[in-house]
């Protein structure tokens, strides 16, 4: 039995007045891959931003390792090794390297050198046009600019918002390609998609809808239930 | 004497760069607007004037000093002014009314410490006799005031390409929340930026004695109008883009001066009206990259 990684219960937050998470709650463990399933709306993005402390929780708990991180800083929660990508996958404005070179920020400067040219083997694409701008990749390109980013901190966790938006399903096969490689090598990873494709790489899934975990349980437990494979595979 | 007003305006040109670099700064990394840039230019001159008068030291010392002090007291101001300020709906247009807020106390400050007279400073501090460029003679002053404000560009510059700060700072300016996201502390870039933009309105009112002519607690208003024409005519949001916008400036203030003299003083609002209206986005508009 592996150990937990990253634990959230009762999580609660509001834009305004408008509630939009209701007690959510799930768990990563080392070495784990779990997606959280959800439609647009659902509440996905805010469940990720409360677990990074990007939006402040009004009531529940978050912890990393054991410790309680539900008031730290974004900056201190990367320091600890989760990582986000969001759905932006990097700073258009600026070259491939300096975005890499960003993401590794807490990172010393050889080590960096280091995971930056690995990084630069697992996505040659980003090698070859390591001086263009972010923001004349093509979609795809973007995304493995984000991962790439991600990875160049180190994570322990990786948080991931709907990396298959905007993509084509050949690109979208190709993410999944590149983080099943991740995953072998002991990456833990939290998707937040809405995409069922994903679900290949799943160790474990929870959906969400309308801000409240509805189900929890692994893929084959998914498929043999009649409501949930009506609603997210479209099946009878 | 058409080499010698080009050469001049270049001179002032770079010398308005300095002038407006630091609002570009803050304007970039943070998107509020600083009423208070001339003021703070006030201060460094006046600083210089008063540090002359009591120990003496060149201006080239004075500069040093000026930078470190405005470092030292933007950082802690920015956390009492800025993050709220952000957290506002509409922080673009508060800053307005906030920095203006600011910008009469300190020029009231000024007023009470100092007087209203006009102030000045030898030119010779800066070098004795001409200086001959490209044929042309100029005051030792304007040369190394020129040479000064390059180098404070050039500093800008490696800070912002070839330092690590200086790498998050400009993820700040490209994309402010994905730089949240990626867990650069945003208000500590920011508040580094932000004494930089003030240290470098110091560093440029430390001059102004030599460049403008005299000093007084009320030229902040002009200086701040001036600043704004020299960036926007740049690129807003574009610290190098400033760089553009001041040589402009320059050329053009002393052309005017040389042969429309009187037209002179409407130059920063001629200015600010014709690329407001012909290109919004200023010259170099988004054929740059913003950061």
């Amino acid at each position: 039995m592996t150990a937990e990684l990253l634990e959230a219960q009762g999580l609660e937050a509001a834009y305004g007045r408008v509630q939009v998470l209701w007690g959510a709650g799930l768990s990563v463990r080392e070495r784990e891959t779990v997606v959280l399933l959800g439609a647009n709306g659902a509440g996905k993005t805010t469940l990720l931003k409360v677990l990074m402390g990007l939006i402040a929780a009004s009531a529940g708990e978050v912890r990393f390792q054991g410790q309680d991180i539900t008031r730290l800083r974004t900056d201190r929660r990367v320091r600890l090794g989760i990582v986000y990508m969001s759905e932006t996958s990097g700073f258009p404005g600026l070259t491939i390297a300096e975005n890499i070179r960003i993401g590794g920020q807490f990172v010393g400067a050889a080590e960096l050198r280091r995971r930056t040219a690995e990084l630069y083997t697992v996505f040659p694409a980003l090698a070859e046009r390591r001086r263009a701008l972010a923001s004349s990749l093509s979609g795809g390109q973007r995304k493995m600019l984000g991962v790439a980013k991600a990875l160049a901190a180190g994570p322990k966790l990786l948080v991931m918002d709907e990396p298959s938006a905007g993509l084509s399903p050949l690109f979208v096969k190709e993410v999944i390609h590149v983080l099943a490689r991740f995953r072998e090598q002991g990456l833990s990873l939290l998707i937040a998609e809405q995409n069922v494709k994903f679900l290949e790489l799943a160790d474990r899934v929870y959906t969400l809808d309308g801000g409240r975990i509805g189900f929890a349980g692994t893929v084959p437990q998914m498929r043999a239930d009649d409501a949930i494979r009506r609603a997210y595979f479209g099946l009878k | 004497m058409i080499e010698y007003t080009l050469l001049a305006g270049l001179l002032f040109g770079l010398y308005f760069s300095l002038v407006g670099l630091g609002l570009n700064l803050i304007f970039g990394v943070m998107r509020i607007v600083n009423l208070a840039h001339g003021d703070f230019l006030m201060l460094g001159a006046f600083f210089a004037y008063w540090l002359f008068h009591l120990l003496g030291p060149n201006p080239l010392i004075s500069l040093f000093l000026a930078f470190l002090l405005f470092a030292l007291i933007a950082y802690p101001l920015y956390f009492l002014l800025v993050p709220r300020l952000l957290s506002a709906r509409d922080p673009e247009m508060l800053s307005i009314i906030l920095f203006f807020g600011l910008s009469q106390v300190l020029e009231a400050l000024a007023v009470i410490g100092f007087g209203t007279s006009e102030r000045s400073l030898p030119g010779q501090l800066l070098g004795h006799g001409p200086v001959q460029i490209l044929g042309q003679n100029f005051p030792a002053a304007w040369a190394t005031s020129g040479i000064a404000s390059a180098l404070a560009v050039v500093f800008v510059y490696f800070y912002l390409y070839r330092t690590r700060l200086g790498y998050l700072t400009r993820a700040v300016m490209v994309h402010h929340e994905e730089a949240v996201s990626t867990g650069i502390n945003v208000h500590r870039v920011s508040a580094i930026a932000f004494g930089i933009g003030l240290a470098l309105a110091a560093v440029a009112g430390v001059f102004a004695p030599f460049m403008l002519g005299s000093i007084t607690p009320a030229m902040g208003i002009d200086i701040t109008i001036t600043s704004f024409a020299v960036i926007v005519v740049g690129s807003l949001g574009n610290p190098l883009g400033t760089v553009l916008g001041g040589i402009i400036y320059g050329i053009s203030l002393m052309m005017m001066q040389t042969y429309l003299s009187s037209w002179a003083n409407l130059l920063p609002y001629l200015l600010l009206i014709g690329i407001l209206l012909v290109r919004p986005s200023g010259l170099l508009g988004r054929q740059v990259r913003r950061a």
